[in-house]
């Protein structure tokens, strides 16, 4: 328990914790201490000035030690000759703290007055107006008018673009280096700094490519003026023009809060339009930051080319047509399908969408199966994290291990949050064949062989044993389906066998899925692995199998019939039989599980396209079709179903999901201490899902053998791929990479290939697609890097084809 | 390809020695005098070789450039004749000396001459104010101070140092 410190402030007695700065325990008893430089997330660096306060503390008797009373018998307090920053200073037993003395107020006005001097004060064009710290300082603390003469000011350069995503305003800067300190502490990635000094102080950075970090969009959202903008959302909109509604990223299974900006413009139609992803607070999830995907890849579902009504095949071409002779056609072949027909969904889909779509099949008699290149769900729906689990919780004495995980190209959250971790003294195990980024922190970083993951368990066993507290991180660095679940069943192993148990917090199995929703299909029952050629009827949703694994086209041709349901006409859709267009994440409203086993709930954002349908409600028409009752229209009709049938979910409600409590730092938008822009949580923190009764651990299946082969082409991950979730954000292109084979350069040369060349790849035979050379002395000799939906087919280690004269030709 | 390491292997080793191992950021300033003391610049090349060397980023090594007013990013004449014209070295006539050298070597404050020998910058105190016109010379050799200078006594120094480089 730490020690309490009882001081006054403003004649407000508060009790905090010591070590707490006095900006913070103002803050506490409600009373704001204006502050520009300061971050509660970050350390205290006094350097704008704008909190200064007199600060006074009791007066001892040298001699004796003795408190030196006043006559009345109160202690008499000593202030200090000159006013101190209450961002830098840590409160003490009896001091006394005034923010409202004349002294103070001058003080402020005056650093308002100076931080001024060069400012362009041109809010009327900035992006930043009406959500600006310095604005509202200047109102409520600033002098009116400024003593400097007007033509005097500097003036810099207004539009540098410090990358592809970030612009800054060199003149609106007041250099309180918040975003030099966001990258340096918090990201990992020191890419901004600052360059000359005095006046010239400007922001900088110098990587390549510039601003070189996912995390750089924080940076905006933390800038107290408006220097940084992202090229996203500058120029876009005013602030005040918004509205704001909540919901959960869906690029990967951390399950971000998310605030959308929307507005209703005439330049989009009269439509209302999503205008910028914001952080919402969670500092069970994702505190107040997000990365850069989360942030930017939105534009997805205002693509031009998401499919608006439903197409049935006809004379071999997809024509459109109607709900009702879609659905009809369906029904018709779905009647009696029996186990003819195999649904295959994909893990971007909302528990109540795969509920119904469960339901659906089951009651046809078919079988349900789950599209993903990683396995495993079956031992973290046993052994996954439960209620009061989190990760800003884990610290000395507690060991996190991560395997088979580049986590901040699959899961950007976590590696911040692990990092974190690491950083308050947990025991951080990184193993992974190359090095990774989180290594940085890492306590111990073991290395082996791809293919080789199980043989490493002995050692493991030894590095977690004594541990408080064990959370098992397992990715799919290399592996395809079977491998990633060997893998999990021996993580699922080592951590019973170490004597841990879920029921605990803080204690259990983290899959880095694929998706957004993957866990919870887990937790709905579903598997992984059918053999789409051993259906006749393919109901395929959310997934585009064509795309990562060539056999899957075949099966598709040999099916009788096929039905795809999705946002885009993928690959798969496009050799379907009916194609049905469903609706996006932000276009309705559902639940999604992350990998931490927390559903969290999201909400309609903007108006659906066409005649799209949720993909629960197009389940439910189908159902209808063929006398099976399932709840369309609402998902909070399909949720307590969910909730009767599956005894993760037991007890829960929307309105639970919905449930907030007091978070700290207090981050309110009208908050003058807070200093930046961010959105509290009003629409839930989510509800952990509950630790299964304790089930057998299933076999542990065999990991399957690696490819005979001289070098062997291995999938790995990478943060911004070519899936069309991401491809379709115009701020993103130019973040893009081009499809890539990463190879030792000994076996390059072997390949007879140089850094920078682009060649023909083939894996296992599938097509040839153009890929560009990368020669790194990290890669293991012997292995070939391919990344996972960047144009190549690769979803498990394969044998490949390199082919010079092809490409060189085209 | 770390070019600056292979351009001095023996200096870097003596220079990383000073420092412990795991904190070899320490070695960037001294790195950056070598890295600038053929050229009297870093140039991009040398910060990422810097950075590689120090397991720092290169934005963090372009900071220290900006800082220090002795580092460089920018080519500029071999020698840098460098003026103080902070007010008490103007009230002893540092600025008329600062325009009267310019004028006769016909550049501007912060110009190179056509023959890429000389620099003429105004810099902050040097703290010889009662020395004052001074100026210090930076070349890859190091610093040099000139104090009590007039126009005639720097032209003059100039010109001996024109002809020591055309001996060469």
């Amino acid at each position: 328990m730490t020690r309490e410190v009882t001081l006054t402030i403003d004649g407000k007695q508060v009790t905090v914790p010591a070590g707490t700065v006095i900006v913070d325990a103002a803050r506490k008893a409600g009373i704001d201490i204006p502050v520009f430089c300061y971050h509660p997330k970050m350390e205290p660096v006094g350097m704008c000035r704008m909190c200064l306060v007199e600060v006074g503390r009791p007066m001892r008797d040298r001699a004796t030690g003795e408190p030196i009373l006043e006559e009345d018998g109160s202690p008499k307090i000593q202030f200090g000759p000159k006013l101190e920053t209450a961002c830098t200073v840590p409160v003490s037993e009896g001091m006394v703290v005034v923010g409202l003395s004349e002294k103070v107020q001058a003080a402020r006005k005056d650093i308002l007055e100076f931080l001024l001097t060069s400012h362009p004060l041109d809010c009327p064009i900035c992006d930043k107006g009406g959500e600006c710290p310095l604005q509202d300082l200047t109102m409520a603390y600033g002098p009116s008018e400024s003593r400097f003469i007007y033509d005097e000011k500097m003036h810099l350069e207004k539009h540098v673009p410090l990358g592809d995503l970030i612009y800054l305003d060199r003149e609106r800067c007041i250099q309180c280096a918040r975003c030099i300190r966001f990258q340096d502490e918090i990201a990992g990635d020191a890419v901004l700094e600052f360059y000359h000094r005095g006046r010239h102080t400007d922001v900088i950075t110098n990587s390549e490519p510039g601003f070189d970090s996912y995390w750089s969009g924080n940076t905006t959202d933390i800038c107290p003026v408006g220097a940084l903008t992202t090229a996203d959302f500058r120029f876009g909109a005013r602030p005040w023009e918004l509205k704001n509604a909540a919901s959960i990223c869906t690029h990967c299974p951390v399950g971000c809060n998310l605030t959308y900006n929307t507005r209703r413009e005439a330049k989009s139609g009269g439509n209302v339009v999503i205008k910028r992803a914001m952080p919402r607070q969670n500092e069970e999830v994702n505190e107040l930051w997000i990365c850069d995907k989360g942030r930017f890849a939105y534009h997805f579902a205002e693509s031009e080319e998401r499919l608006t009504q439903p197409l049935v095949r006809k004379n071999g071409e997809l024509t459109p047509v109607d709900w009702d002779e879609a659905l009809t056609l369906i029904a018709s072949q779905f009647r009696n399908a029996g186990e003819r027909l195999l649904t295959l969904v994909g893990g971007r889909l909302p528990n109540e969408d795969l509920f119904n779509l469960k339901q659906l099949t089951e009651g046809l008699g078919g079988k349900v199966a789950l599209h993903t290149y990683m396995g495993g769900g079956e031992y973290v729906v046993r052994h996954g994290l439960s209620a009061g689990s989190n990760l800003g919780d884990l610290g000395a004495g507690d060991t996190v291990m991560v395997i088979a995980s580049d986590l901040e190209e699959e899961a950007p959250l976590w590696y911040l949050r692990l990092k974190q971790a690491a950083e308050r003294g947990a025991k951080l195990i990184v193993a992974n064949p190359r090095p990774t980024k989180l290594e940085r922190y890492a306590g111990e970083v073991v290395r082996y062989t791809y293919g080789q993951e199980l043989s490493i368990f002995d050692d493991l066993k030894a590095k977690v044993a004594g541990a408080t507290n064990l959370v098992i991180f397992f990715g799919s660095e290399g592996l395809g389906l079977a491998g990633s679940k060997a893998l999990a069943a021996a993580c699922a192993d080592l951590f019973v066998s170490s004597g841990h148990e879920n029921t605990k917090p803080n204690n259990g199995l983290v899959g880095v899925w694929p998706a957004a929703n993957t866990q919870g299909a887990w937790e709905l029952g579903f598997t992984a692995g059918a053999d789409l050629g051993a259906a006749s009827l393919l109901y395929i949703v959310a997934a585009d199998p064509v795309s990562d694994d060539t056999a899957a086209a075949e099966a598709i041709q040999n099916a009788d019939f096929t039905v795809v349901q999705d946002l885009f006409l993928s690959e798969t859709a496009a050799l379907a039989d009916v194609v049905l267009p469903a609706q996006a994440q932000v276009e309705r409203e559902g639940t999604f599980v992350s990998g931490e086993r927390r559903l969290q709930r999201f909400y309609p954002i903007v108006t659906a396209p066409g005649q799209t349908r949720p993909d629960f409600d197009i389940a439910a028409a189908i159902g209808e079709k063929l006398d099976i009752e399932l709840k369309g229209r609402f998902p909070s009709l399909v949720f307590p179903q969910i909730c009767a049938q599956v005894p993760a979910f037991a007890g829960l409600t929307y309105q639970k999901l919905a449930e907030v409590h007091p978070q700290w730092p207090l981050v309110d938008r009208s908050d003058r201490y807070y200093g930046g822009t961010s959105y509290g949580n009003q629409q839930g923190l989510g509800v952990h899902l509950q630790a299964a009764e304790a089930r057998e651990i299933p076999a542990a299946p065999t990991a399957p053998a690696l490819p005979e082969a001289e070098i062997i082409a291995v999938p790995v991950t990478t943060l911004y791929d070519h899936g069309r979730m991401v491809a379709a954000s115009p701020v993103l292109q130019p973040r893009l990479r081009k499809p890539f084979i990463r190879l030792h350069p000994a076996d390059a040369q072997k390949l007879k290939t140089t850094d920078g060349m682009t060649v023909g790849l083939a894996v296992d035979g599938g097509p040839v697609a153009p890929v560009l050379v990368i020669e790194d002395p990290a890669v293991p000799q012997g292995f070939a890097l391919v990344a996972r939906s960047m144009g190549v087919p690769i979803h498990q280690p394969a044998t490949f084809e390199i082919r010079i004269a092809e490409t060189s030709m085209a | 390809m770390n070019k600056l390491a292979e351009r001095y292997p023996e200096e870097i080793q003596a220079i990383l020695a000073k420092y412990p191992p795991e904190h070899k950021r320490s070695a960037v300033m001294p790195l950056l005098y070598l890295a600038q003391r053929e050229g009297g610049y870093v140039s991009k090349h040398d910060i990422a070789d810097i950075a590689e060397i120090c397991g720092i980023t290169t934005s963090e090594v372009a900071s220290l450039i900006g800082f220090y007013t002795l580092y460089h990013d920018e080519p500029a004449g071999k020698i840098r004749i460098q003026v103080c014209n902070d007010l008490p070295c103007a009230l002893r006539g540092a600025d008329d000396f600062l325009k009267e050298l310019c004028d006769a070597l016909g550049i501007q404050p912060g110009e190179t001459t056509p023959d890429g020998l000389i620099t003429v910058e105004a810099v902050m105190c040097l703290a010889a104010c009662d020395k004052a016109p001074m100026f210090q010379t930076q070349t890859g050799e190091g610093l040099q101070y000139h104090e009590n200078m007039t126009v005639e006594k720097t032209l003059a120094l100039i010109e001996s140092w024109r002809e020591k480089e055309a001996a060469q």
